[in-house]
């Protein structure tokens, strides 16, 4: 592809596309360094300061350890339910089936607000109080799709003939399962886990209509921001962007073998 | 006899059970569970929000009802059919420019960079902004066209303007911006994605056959990227569309979205069936959208 491939205009616009997604993180990674008081510059000297503050600041310490914790909630409720989807979606046809991909789809697909009003008027109606657990219970089903999406994706490469196999030598459908399928879908699996656990710690349309007294760490840094931009935030989000990085490269690498496909 | 009893006694859903096949049986394990729990806390709770739509509250309480009302006040008064064009809008803009700002770099990855760990290394270099947190990156662009933000002080040090300017921030353009930043690298994968498709036998024939650059652009590629490209453009609008963080932080008094006024009717007002019912005509215009893409798609894709 000599004409396309050597085009320098191409390269020139991609380049500058590139700096424009990863300059403002960039600058936010920089001034959490700042010494100073502003946001903004002048950059007055390098400090750990603003991290330092932030470990102290038992509000948002607080929220973190309520964000691990619905993460760890969120993914105990998705995982499970999209792998038997999955398992289900993979292996048989039957009345429905493109509706119920579909509608495991809708979370992803409508705005988060809708879900969030939707599963509120849900809980008023039943006369649930708000919590960790709805939170919990709500981000669960919201992303049921993710680990339906890549674990689906690995058993249609994965083909049959094992599973038929351990079938015919006379494995039931659990053992069937749990050594043979499980140890083939493994990296999948904690991929997915890996990403949804990612998405849980930064989701906010969901969690915002859906939160009581407790809040998560996004729902911490929303207040803080609304009052004031602060260099804690530089920190806090420096940090959340670090354990996202590390969060997603892992699980993508597991899932896909670090080449991916159109996932996002 | 019996056994006719006791089937009964053992309850209809066991006896059915019993009667089903292995194979059955195998299938309900699987899907009944998930089934189950999306049409208790998916279905069911959308179905409750179509029913809240058509009520009414009455000195705070809830008045169940079978009214359009709250429907006829959405589209007739100005601040909330206003906010839906307003956010329509929004959503268009991010569209187009995150499909622009992602052409270019999704061509990259599908044509230039041709050693598969380079590839990958592009792949997870476009990926990490995606994941990055979304309230992060808002935030972001917040710091950089503040008033005291990174751009003011820069233009000032450099005295190319002698006070902090305070039309960057809190207007639509900073929303579009923003949302643009946030939506690009989600336009890029989809571009991308049909753009690996492509087979190189396809752009080599028409480079032999005399073809330029701009040519093989407009008349191959260009033409069969428009699946991603569509699929791109949509979800960047319904998300942009249905947003409210960004033009909480960074939106002023012209940018009225939709989202923020069903979250401030939760709130304050505590009008729940006016919210319900903005909650679900925004559903409605993202499942038309998505029957359109699917349309569109049908009529423009070329099958290779």
């Amino acid at each position: 592809m000599r004409a396309i491939g050597s085009s320098r205009l191409l390269m020139a616009a991609s380049a500058v596309v590139m700096l424009f997604l990863y300059l403002p993180l960039l600058v936010m990674v920089v001034m959490s360094f700042n010494a100073g008081a502003s946001v903004g510059l002048p950059f007055t000297g390098f400090s750990l300061d603003w991290y330092a503050r932030l470990f102290a600041n038992t509000q948002i310490m607080h929220a973190i350890g309520n964000s691990l914790i619905v993460a760890a909630g969120t993914v105990a409720i998705s995982l499970p339910l999209g792998v038997m989807a999955a398992v289900g979606l993979d292996r048989y046809e039957f009345p429905g089936r493109a509706i119920f991909r579909r509608v495991v789809l809708l979370p992803l697909i409508l705005p988060g607000v809708i879900t969030g009003i939707s599963l509120m008027n849900f809980y008023i109606i039943n006369g649930v109080r708000l919590s960790l657990a709805t939170i919990i219970f709500g981000q669960g089903t919201a992303l049921v799709c993710v680990s339906l999406t890549e674990v689906y994706a690995r058993l249609q490469q994965l083909g049959r003939s094992q599973y038929e196999a351990a079938q015919d030598l006379g494995a039931g459908e659990i053992a069937c399962f749990v050594r043979v399928i499980l140890p083939n879908i493994r990296g999948a699996v904690v991929g997915a886990a890996l990403i949804s656990a990612s998405i849980s710690l930064d989701e906010i349309a969901v969690t915002y209509l859906l939160t009581g007294r407790q809040n998560t760490l996004p729902m911490v840094i929303w207040s803080l921001l609304r009052r004031e931009a602060t260099p804690l935030v530089n920190a806090a989000g420096t940090l959340m962007v670090v354990a996202t990085a590390v969060l997603v490269t892992a699980g993508l690498r597991l899932s896909r073998g670090g080449e991916g496909e159109s996932g996002g | 006899m019996q056994a006719k009893t006791r089937r009964l006694a053992a309850g209809f859903p066991r006896a059915t059970f019993a009667r089903m096949s292995p194979e059955m049986r195998q299938k309900a394990m699987w899907l009944l569970p998930p089934a189950a729990w999306f049409v208790v806390f998916l279905l069911v709770p959308y179905l409750i929000t179509a029913y809240y739509s058509f009520g009414h509250m009455q000195s705070y309480r809830y008045v169940p009802g079978f009214s359009l009302a709250n429907y006829i006040r959405i589209f007739s008064t100005a601040p909330y059919s206003g906010a839906i064009a307003q956010s329509a809008v929004i959503g268009l803009l991010t569209a187009v420019f995150s499909s622009l700002a992602a052409y270019p770099v999704a061509m990259v990855m599908a044509f230039c960079i041709t050693r598969p760990a380079a590839r990958s290394a592009m792949y997870v270099l476009v990926i990490l902004p995606w994941w990055a947190s979304y309230l992060v990156k808002a935030y972001a662009w917040k710091t950089i066209l503040g008033p005291h933000g990174i751009l003011n002080s820069l233009l000032v040090d450099l005295h190319l303007i002698a006070s902090p300017m305070t039309i960057l921030l809190y207007n639509q353009a900073s929303v579009v911006l923003t949302l643009t930043y946030i939506f690009t690298p989600f336009a890029i994968l989809s571009i991308y994605a049909s753009l690996e498709r492509i087979p190189a036998s396809l752009l080599e024939a028409a480079e032999d056959l005399g073809a330029g650059g701009v040519q093989i652009f407009w008349r191959i590629i260009l033409p069969l990227s428009v699946p991603g490209l569509l699929a791109g453009a949509v979800i960047t609008f319904a998300l942009g569309f249905g947003d409210f963080v960004a033009p909480a932080l960074l939106g002023g008094a012209d940018t009225l979205m939709i989202s923020t006024i069903m979250i401030n009717l939760l709130g304050v007002a505590n009008d729940r069936p006016l919210a319900s019912a903005i909650g679900i005509i925004i559903a409605g215009l993202a499942f038309l959208l998505i029957g359109l893409m699917d349309w569109a798609e049908r009529r423009v894709t070329v099958r290779l």
